[in-house]
């Protein structure tokens, strides 16, 4: 509970009655149900899709506003954080073959 | 909102799974189809060849050893996106006999077609056989062809039995894999069991995603020609995907593997379709991808040899074999934390969850 | 992916758990609902990241793990029948019954299809009007709205072969029945973000007072996660136990009206069992009379099963945090997940399967000798 993932609304349609569209996820595309955020969305919006069923919109501000802040956040502390990690990965992560430090190549 | 405190009644049932009948999960690659194989099979038909379950069984002929294999083909849809079931079957046996380091030669097959198939099916899938024979050289000497009544063989089933000649000089076997190899992985991973998924009835969608089926021939004689037995041990992941493959490594060479998750290549469609279903993409069907462990002096020449080939574009460096943790596939994450990556029971299921 | 790989980013995990670990001045004891949240700890090894700071305890948000025998039961039965065709989503199929799965019935010719949507069952029943279809409608609060919306439609189509054998749960109820057993040692929860995208947070600001308890709405990917523990911890240091939200991005207070609205037209709340838990009074969702017409059990005269259950497994503890997966007797050694004892094992959410495939390299480092038993 619960396999919901992102996708962007690419088509509107309307099959009997029931407000559907076609969903854009990455690159794979669904027919999905809009039924529940039928008022809320214009193709080009991204919903939360769970069971075919798009059931919020994403709101697309607060993702923006929140991922700049975790960002920022993250570069201010970095040698910090580095630094501790290597630590623990010296404890916990050891590897005596070696291995990729965390946070190297790991960006999204 | 009552308070409510809980009825104690720990409860579970213990259920005893009716093992008295082929299951789905015994063709899926994972840990019931090596059960299927040693309880049912193995003992009946042990001898020294069959015994190291390699991609294709070497034996001694007069004038040399040859390498042969077989493998019967029993996908549905008959055709997908990338290929049919002809041109995989030819692939899928050429690619068993290149993993053991064979020249892969002649082919033997055998069709089970349904009564009923359309005759333009059938032929799309002669001709693609035929197509994927003639470009890898390859001789179609003998085949059988059988009729089912109307309901059995999905259509089509096809076997194709491969003979090769093994170089003296070039042998990568399951057991050969030594601790400090390098792995490399020939390509971007999960295209073809994602492919075949978006086309299953009940879970369609629409993607561009197309099988991988192809022969990886090229691939290794360019691996033969530049770092010859610097290559220990090949294998094309297939059903049970990448994980199960390095298990099965791991398990035959007695050493652990570390695989590296920010180094192997997921395309976006199928990470994204994997995404949906709730599946992880090591466990995905490849049908044009190699895995390759390689002495580390070698490693880069062996790299660069792969991508010199298009279909070795994107190969990478993708892990190494260790002594710790011998038999045992560990996948470092993005993050850095590891993880365990074992062989699943049978197949991966699409969840909600 | 848009909107899912951001969250993802191992820096700004780092980072996160640093604070973590900064904020904290003794260990807290947290516990997340969601099965997708437990499997994302596990299989990013995020509870360790923290660990002198948060033990996480796994809670029984795994609708699979829950679902009462009786009704994994019911199931093979209806799946047996050979004028039906039962539909599932992927993770029941592998759930142990009293006495097969639903992956046995199909090899035993029984007709068992894998669905995405419940919308695709209904679909296949209009394509095939001489079989019955029948749709194991299982899920928390965040799967209602599709099963809720695949009944109306079937109602409004006139759709007369088509039927729900329905087994939902809901989360507030099991919460609360954790928090007031005596015993329960959770600080704090990470409520589950999809729940809450289609109920809002209102049911939980109650809870929070009355157990004193903060929680903390929470995403599914590694940052939100870590962001949420971040939240918490915060809250237990400073004393606070409120509802707050991390999953800005997909919850709002109120949640998804409609979906609540179709919900509540065509379920109502009812006693529910939870396997390995026991009965829980309003604690899940049943159809309507209205609607019973598309009720499975009814339309095939199922009526009461008497359920036998050993208690070898110990789910039940597992489900309720009182017992970590591997210390249970069974753990690895009679129960694998090629021959589970109990759902936790089976589904991919369960705690004792997310431990075994994902906690095994830690434990066989630490016991190598067990390690070898176990492989």
């Amino acid at each position: 509970m619960c396999l919901g993932i992102p996708g962007r609304i690419i088509e509107r349609r309307d099959d009997r009655g029931l407000p559907m569209g076609v969903v854009d996820f990455g690159g794979v595309r669904r027919s999905c149900c809009l039924a529940y955020v039928a008022d809320q969305v214009e193709v080009g919006d991204y919903v939360i899709v769970h069971v075919g069923f798009a059931i919020s919109k994403v709101q697309e501000d607060e993702a923006r506003r929140t991922y700049a802040t975790l960002r920022e956040m993250s570069q201010l502390d970095e040698l910090d954080w580095m630094r501790e990690t290597a630590d623990l990965g010296l404890a916990a992560f050891a590897s005596r073959e070696g291995h990729t430090a965390p946070g190297k190549g790991g960006d999204a | 909102m009552t308070a409510t405190t809980l009825t104690m009644s720990p409860s579970c049932p213990l259920p005893l799974p009716a093992m008295d009948r082929v299951q789905l999960g015994h063709g899926s690659g994972g840990k019931m189809s090596a059960e299927l194989l040693r309880t049912h099979f193995l003992p009946l038909l042990d001898n020294p060849v069959l015994r190291q379950l390699g991609d294709a069984a070497v034996v001694l002929v007069p004038g040399g050893e040859i390498a042969m294999s077989t493998d019967t083909f029993v996908v549905s849809p008959l055709e997908f996106p990338g290929g049919n079931i002809g041109s995989l079957a030819v692939h899928g046996t050429l690619n068993d006999l290149a993993m053991m380091g064979a020249r892969p030669r002649f082919l033997s097959t055998g069709f089970i077609l349904e009564e009923g198939l359309p005759f333009d099916v059938l032929d799309r899938a002669i001709a693609a056989m035929a197509a994927a024979a003639r470009e890898s050289k390859v001789m179609l000497v003998a085949g059988d062809t059988k009729v089912v009544e109307r309901g059995r063989a999905d259509g089509m089933y096809v076997n194709t039995t491969g003979v090769g000649i093994i170089d003296a000089q070039f042998c990568p076997r399951p057991d050969a894999v030594r601790t400090g190899d390098v792995l490399l992985v020939s390509g971007p991973i999960a295209r073809h069991g994602m492919a075949i998924m978006s086309a299953r009835e009940g879970l369609e969608f629409e993607a561009q995603i197309e099988s991988d089926s192809a022969s990886l021939v090229p691939l290794v004689e360019l691996l033969r020609e530049r770092v010859g037995s610097a290559v220990h041990a090949l294998r094309d992941p297939t059903r049970g995907g990448v994980a199960s493959a390095l298990n099965e490594l791991a398990a035959s060479s007695n050493v652990g593997v570390m695989l590296e998750e920010a180094s192997i290549n997921v395309p976006a469609p199928v990470a994204a379709a994997c995404e949906m279903l709730g599946l992880d993409p090591l466990y995905v069907a490849n049908e044009g991808v190699l895995v390759a462990f390689v002495d580390p002096a070698s490693a880069a020449d062996a790299l660069a040899a792969l991508r010199s080939h298009p279909l070795g574009a994107s190969a990478t460096i993708a892990g190494h074999a260790v002594a710790d943790h011998r038999g045992m596939v560990v996948l470092v994450t993005r993050i850095g934390s590891r993880r365990v990556v074992d062989m699943l029971p049978g197949d991966q299921l699409p969840r909600i969850c | 992916m848009k909107y899912l790989d951001e969250y993802r980013d191992a820096a700004i995990v780092h980072s996160l758990a640093a604070r973590v670990r900064r904020t904290a001045t003794r260990r807290w004891t947290l516990m997340e609902v969601c099965g997708g949240q437990t499997h994302t700890i596990v299989k990013q090894g995020l509870d360790e990241l923290v660990e002198d700071a948060v033990e996480m305890i796994h809670g029984p948000g795994c609708p699979v793990c829950v679902t009462p025998l009786e009704q994994i039961d019911k199931a093979l039965i209806l799946a047996n029948r050979p004028d039906v065709i039962f539909t599932s989503f992927g993770d029941m199929l592998r759930v142990p019954g009293s006495d097969c799965d639903l992956q046995q019935v199909r090899a035993r010719g029984g007709a068992v299809r894998v669905v995405y949507s419940p919308l695709d069952a209904l679909q296949l029943a209009m394509r095939t009007p001489d079989k019955q279809v029948v749709f194991f409608a299982v899920g928390f609060e965040t799967t209602a709205p599709a099963n809720a919306m695949a009944v109306w439609r079937a109602r409004e189509l006139g759709v007369k072969n088509f039927s729900v054998l329905v087994s939902h749960v809901t989360v507030p109820p099991a919460m609360t029945a954790l928090l007031s057993a005596p015993d329960n040692r959770v600080q704090g929860f990470l409520a589950a973000g999809h729940v809450c995208t289609v109920m809002g947070w209102s049911e939980y600001e109650p809870i929070a007072a009355k157990y004193r308890v903060p929680i903390v709405v929470t995403g599914f990917e590694t940052v939100d996660i870590m962001e949420g523990m971040l939240m918490a911890v915060q809250q237990l240091e400073q004393g606070r136990f409120e509802v707050e939200n991390q999953y800005v991005r997909s919850v709002t207070r109120e949640g998804t009206v409609p979906a609540r609205e179709l919900v509540s037209q065509v379920f109502e709340l009812v006693d529910r069992k939870w396997r390995g838990i026991g009965e829980i009074p309003r604690s899940g969702l049943g159809l309507r009379p209205e609607f019973a017409d598309f009720d499975a059990e009814l339309r095939f005269g199922l009526g009461e099963l008497a359920v036998d259950e050993p208690t070898e497994c110990r789910a039940g503890d597992v489900l309720r945090g009182k017992l970590k997966p591997f210390e249970c007797p069974a753990f690895g050694t009679l129960c694998t997940p090629e021959r589970p004892l109990g759902a936790p094992m089976v589904s991919s959410e369960g705690a004792c399967a997310a431990y075994f495939n994902y906690g095994r390299l830690r434990r066989a480092q630490e016991a190598p000798r067990a390690a070898e038993v176990l492989s």
